[in-house]
């Protein structure tokens, strides 16, 4: 990319729009955002090209690897949007730049280990709460679920509790 | 009937998944606006020089809660309703660890799983590693809940579908006006932080999106609560107990036992006499002893009194699953079961003979008298069961 990125949105703007999305997905579809559900089903595939009994008597799987197609499914459709959606903003405002993302003194290795472990964390997490970020805090906190306000309080605490023991990944 | 959701795409799975196309750009299109497609701008959130995450995720969950509860106001959705068909149940201690290992993965890698999505559109190496992890993190937790010990935390604090109106016995509306009011003072909040930490490079905060932002989510706050004073308002009213017939009762207490609880309040003397097959005695000052609230929200709460309840007896309404009181409470149960129908006519339709062999079938079991055959159905089949859960388990009725 040539020229300079545009900058971000304002933070509220985009906010907004990111709540209309959301709002238009409740009322036409029926359903919510998310994304984590593709990450739980190519598990379920993954393991189940390796050990088929195994995943068939995984309770997490056992539905999943049943289903003659596990990725014609809601979610991961949803997932070659958001990569679409990201894509065409990223390009209109020249923020399509390959790399990795970390900060100035972080090495390469451990940046990419550390997104690893964090994606490892995410991934336990998106588990016990039945969603990720997307699909438990924004989806079910538009509609006052309590479950998903806890969650998304939890959200914060968690990240501020641990920042302090990632501080060499980003500074 | 409400007008929202629209049906075409909640009963065709193919045509949802055709919308999930779009919702996702919309999706992907403001988290890579909102700058989440650079994990370093996520990360300043919590070192706390730019607050962006708690402005975009907090704006984005007031606007949609503002509008939802207005569009509920004015009876266009049943707020509850949709909630029921859109989230999930309310799992409330693995959703809190799941948080804080969430806000732990986020610092770490830099994204959330969604942001992760637009962070690998915008080339983002890390990105895709993020993602990777979020796969073996799955597999990791399937793999422990193998496990009994954290199947049983997996499934904990399990309140069935539960929402803040109902936490704090408030119409919708007034929740989402404080949903506005904490929202925006925690974007007042954030911003002083930034000035205090960041000092000159604060990020600015332009007063007219800003102005449009809060004026927006206190005006559409402000209309629903007005809305309230519609008399179409559906108004996701604090819970009120519904109403159960004598037929239906017997129905579900024959057919489906395992869809009910039936709490007897008429006192102990008076349930001990004679009771719904199944039904607990318990003395109405007790039921809020009892618990409710950790019951599955799949069941129904049936309440007996001696005659009608009126009101649901203190603590009743915590019960997660509807809570039902029987019209003309055990008198009419009394005077519908404990009387032997009376034989039906030939030719009778197929609803009334089912019906009458219902009500012969409830007789004979309460008194032991068999009646007068009922006149067979036509081939002769019995009553077909309910299916599981059909009878009014479910989450909403």
């Amino acid at each position: 990319m040539p020229k300079e990125p545009k900058p971000h949105w304002n933070p509220y703007v985009a906010g907004i729009g990111l709540g209309l999305v959301l709002t238009a997905t409740y009322l036409v579809v029926g359903r919510g955002l998310g994304a984590s559900g593709p990450a739980l089903r190519a598990a379920a595939v993954w393991v189940a090209a390796l050990a088929p009994v195994h995943a068939a008597t995984t309770p997490a799987f056992t539905r999943i690897v049943a289903e003659p197609h596990p990725f014609e499914n809601y979610y991961v459709f949803l997932a070659v949007g958001t990569l679409l959606g990201g894509f065409v903003s990223a390009y209109l405002a020249g923020r399509v730049q390959p790399g990795v993302t970390k900060g100035p003194t972080a090495s390469l290795q451990w940046r990419l280990w550390a997104a690893l472990f964090g994606g490892v964390l995410l991934g336990i997490g998106a588990r016990l709460a039945r969603g990720c970020a997307s699909g438990q805090a924004l989806t079910g906190g538009g509609l006052l679920s309590a479950g998903s306000w806890a969650f998304m309080l939890a959200i914060f605490g968690g990240g501020y509790a641990t920042v302090w023991f990632a501080r060499r990944e980003w500074r | 009937m409400t007008l929202f959701p629209l049906q075409a795409a909640v009963q065709n799975p193919n045509l949802a998944m055709a919308l999930a196309v779009l919702a996702g750009f919309g999706f992907g299109f403001m988290l890579e606006r909102a700058g989440f497609g650079d994990a370093r701008k996520l990360l300043r959130q919590f070192f706390g020089t730019e607050m962006v995450m708690l402005k975009v995720m907090f704006s984005a969950v007031a606007t949609a809660v503002v509008l939802t509860s207005l569009l509920d106001g004015v009876g266009l959705l049943d707020l509850r309703a949709l909630g029921n068909l859109v989230t999930t149940e309310t799992f409330l201690w693995p959703m809190i660890a799941g948080g804080l290992l969430i806000g732990a993965g986020i610092v770490f890698s830099g994204y959330c799983p969604g942001t992760s999505f637009v962070g690998m559109a915008s080339g983002k190496l890390d990105a895709v590693v993020t993602y990777a992890g979020v796969v073996v993190g799955q597999v990791v937790a399937a793999e422990l809940e193998r496990a009994a010990p954290f199947k049983r935390f997996f499934e904990s604090g399990a309140k069935g579908h539960l929402y803040l109106y109902d936490v704090f016995g408030v119409p919708a509306a007034v929740l989402a006006l404080a949903v506005a009011a904490v929202a925006i003072g925690s974007f007042l909040f954030g911003e002083w932080v930034e000035r205090k930490l960041g000092g000159d490079g604060a990020p600015a905060s332009p007063a007219r999106p800003r102005r449009f932002a809060f004026g927006a989510f206190a005006g559409v706050a402000l209309a629903a609560v007005a809305s309230l004073a519609l008399p179409s308002g559906a108004g996701a009213a604090p819970r009120a107990a519904g109403s159960i017939g004598v037929e239906e009762l017997a129905r579900r207490v024959f057919e489906s036992p395992w869809s009910l609880r039936v709490l007897d309040v008429r006192g102990a003397e008076a349930c001990g006499a004679a009771r719904i097959p199944g039904a607990e005695c318990v003395e109405a000052a007790e039921v809020a002893k009892l618990g409710l609230d950790a019951e599955a929200a799949s069941r129904d709460l049936v309440l007996v009194g001696p005659g009608d309840l009126g009101v649901p007896p203190e603590g009743a309404l915590a019960f997660p699953g509807r809570v039902l009181l029987l019209t003309g409470g055990f008198d009419a149960w009394k005077s519908w079961a404990l009387t032997a129908p009376t034989p039906l006519a030939d030719g009778a339709p197929a609803a009334e003979r089912e019906a009458s062999r219902l009500r012969a079938g409830v007789h004979a079991a309460m008194t032991g008298v068999k009646a007068a055959a009922v006149a067979p159905a036509a081939g002769g089949a019995a009553p077909k069961r309910k299916k599981a859960g059909a009878g009014g388990g479910g989450c909403g009725g």
